[in-house]
């Protein structure tokens, strides 16, 4: 009896399992697409692919230099990015008219040689008057880089949830280290034996002297700094370093104001020549 | 009399089945009525052996539905002609890559800026935001030609546009766009400050906040309590710079003919130097007790 009474519990198992196997859908992703794809077979023909084809070519050729476009623009590459969003409205909401909407971003790309990658949250609020989008979140992760101004950005960034500032800030810090970069790896090849980069090329001072003075020395200590604001600003200095003789001789104080003067040629002539006009100092030596 | 054991498990046809099915019922009930009593386990017994054997055919009837249905499955995946497949699969891949290409534009939406082409040139959208709240988005229209000119905008009349146009737009179209987000992003910050000031704390206002259209000029006067004696103050902002959000100039003054009490002079002084480093509405927070008097949501600001 009792076996008996087993085998029909057995039997009315599997026959419900059956059942269900029978009642689920033929893997239903797989359904969509094939219907998808019967459907553009049945209403394309060969030549209408082709034309479809051609025409997502060319949307895609205008995407792209869209993308290039802003690219250029802001100075920044976008790679990969993504979105979520979570409706957070209640019953208690609804009934007021009230919407809210959590929206989760992942965000990465580069900045000439800097690499980040962002992730954020936007909380959006919309009531029968208006709409607000507030940044409730930011995290930024960089790779570290030889620029400890950087890392300050990031931190205030944050604290600020300040995104626009984060990106503006790090394409004009970016695009002034690379100028200056390029400007004294200039200078190095024009005149190798007179300048020298201490810190090699990433190097934030150049030191002009000449073998055949030795004792002076003019360092430009070139600084760029990120205010408070978000403002990259450029800051050039010039220290130098006489022999005490030579100060003895210096009647008119010249090597005291030396610094500020720099500051005056550099604002007359501009960086790259007011550099020059000192290395060339260097040169005019036997007379 | 064990009907189970009689019968085959893979069955006949289905006529033949049922059909041997009612003979058994039949019997069964028969049986049921003759042997009453203690035949009572033994009805049982058939009762179960029945059922039993009602179940194992229905199983077998869905085992065998269960296995066409994969074979089905397993066909039609196989029929896909593989030509069709591989076109197909090609414009899909052209269909995602756009779709992701269209969702990298929309990301350069939190830079700041964002654009188009157009057919003339291009199409840049400058995004404002402050304290975190994405406020107004203004758009410019370029068009791309020797000398580069300004087609269509919707930056403010009180913007100085003509200016930064003249500065930079010629040599150095980039220089030219961050001039003009700086401004406008100094100016979307002013008038947010302006707006909480009005909207959230209208209680300490003695009197209408007035101000310019820039929000580059704010003048307010405000009730202050110290130790149960309230004083009215005036404060006068000016912001010279227009690419910041904090004042350049602060005035703050007694609005009366006494002269201030020592620690009332403390009192205004520490309100000047407040004034000059937060934003207006954090600073009357911190006036309210720190208390947060979040009664109404921020001014409107569609994009």
């Amino acid at each position: 009896m009792e076996a008996e009474r087993a085998e029909v519990r057995a039997l009315e198992a599997e026959i419900a399992a059956l059942r269900r196997a029978c009642e689920e859908p033929t893997a239903p992703w797989k359904e969509t697409a094939k219907a998808k794809k019967s459907f553009k077979n049945i209403y394309q023909s060969e030549s209408e692919r082709l034309e479809s084809s051609k025409d997502l070519r060319r949307q895609l050729g205008h995407l792209e230099s869209e993308l290039s476009l802003l690219s250029t623009l802001t100075g920044i590459s976008i790679r990969k990015y993504s979105k979520k969003t979570e409706d957070l409205t209640s019953t208690v909401m609804t009934e007021k008219n009230i919407k809210k909407v959590l929206q989760r971003y992942k965000l990465s790309g580069d900045c000439h040689m800097v690499t980040f990658q962002l992730e954020f949250q936007i909380l959006e609020t919309q009531n029968e008057k208006n709409l607000s989008s507030v940044v409730t979140d930011l995290n930024i992760i960089m790779e570290p880089t030889e620029y400890p101004e950087l890392s300050e950005l990031v931190s205030r960034a944050e604290e600020r949830r300040d995104l626009f500032m984060f990106f503006r800030s790090l394409h004009f810090f970016v695009e002034w280290c690379e100028y200056r970069k390029r400007t004294f790896k200039h200078f190095k090849e024009k005149y190798p034996d007179v300048v020298q980069l201490p810190e090699g090329a990433t190097s934030s001072c150049l030191g002009i002297q000449n073998a055949s003075q030795p004792g002076f020395e003019l360092v430009i200590v070139w600084r760029i700094q990120i205010d408070d604001e978000g403002k990259v600003l450029p800051k050039l200095d010039l220290l130098t370093k006489i022999p005490q003789q030579a100060l003895e001789l210096d009647k008119k104080n010249v090597i005291e104001s030396a610094p500020l003067s720099f500051r005056t040629l550099l604002g007359v002539l501009g960086i790259e020549a007011s550099l020059e006009s000192l290395i060339k100092l260097f040169f005019n030596t036997k007379e | 009399m064990e009907p189970a054991n009689t019968l085959r498990e893979d069955g006949e046809c289905k006529g033949g089945i049922l059909a041997h099915l009612e003979r058994l019922e039949t019997q069964m009930n028969r049986s049921h009525k003759r042997f009453e009593g203690p035949q009572r386990t033994q009805a049982e017994e058939s009762t179960l052996g029945t059922r039993i054997h009602k179940l194992r055919l229905l199983r077998d009837k869905l085992r065998a539905e269960v296995k066409q249905r994969q074979a089905e499955i397993e066909a039609s995946a196989a029929s896909t002609e593989p030509d069709q497949t591989l076109e197909t699969s090609e414009q899909e891949v052209l269909e995602t890559k756009l779709e992701n290409l269209k969702a990298l534009l929309q990301a350069y939406h939190f830079t700041g800026l964002s654009g188009k082409l157009t057919s003339r040139g291009v199409s840049v959208c400058i995004h404002t935001a402050f304290d975190g709240n994405l406020l107004d988005s203004y758009i410019v229209d370029l068009v791309i030609e020797k000398p580069l000119w300004i087609h269509h905008h919707s930056v403010p009349v009180f913007i100085p546009l003509e200016e930064i146009a003249a500065k930079y737009l010629q040599t150095d179209v980039q220089h030219f766009l961050f001039s003009l987000c700086e401004h406008l992003n100094g100016y979307a910050g002013r008038k947010y400050q302006a707006d909480r000031l009005q909207s959230d704390f209208a209680a300490f206002l003695a009197g209408p906040l007035q101000r310019n259209s820039l929000c580059n000029v704010l003048s307010f006067t405000y009730k202050v309590e110290l130790g149960g004696q309230s004083f009215l103050f005036c404060a006068r902002l000016l912001y010279k710079d227009l690419t910041v959000t904090l004042p350049t100039d602060v005035t703050v003054t007694h609005r009366g003919t006494d002269a201030l009490s020592t620690s009332w002079e403390e009192q205004r002084v520490s309100h000047e130097n407040l004034f000059r480093t937060t934003s207006l509405h954090k600073a009357f927070t911190s006036f309210a007790g720190g208390e947060k008097l979040n009664m109404s949501l921020p001014p409107c600001y569609f994009h």
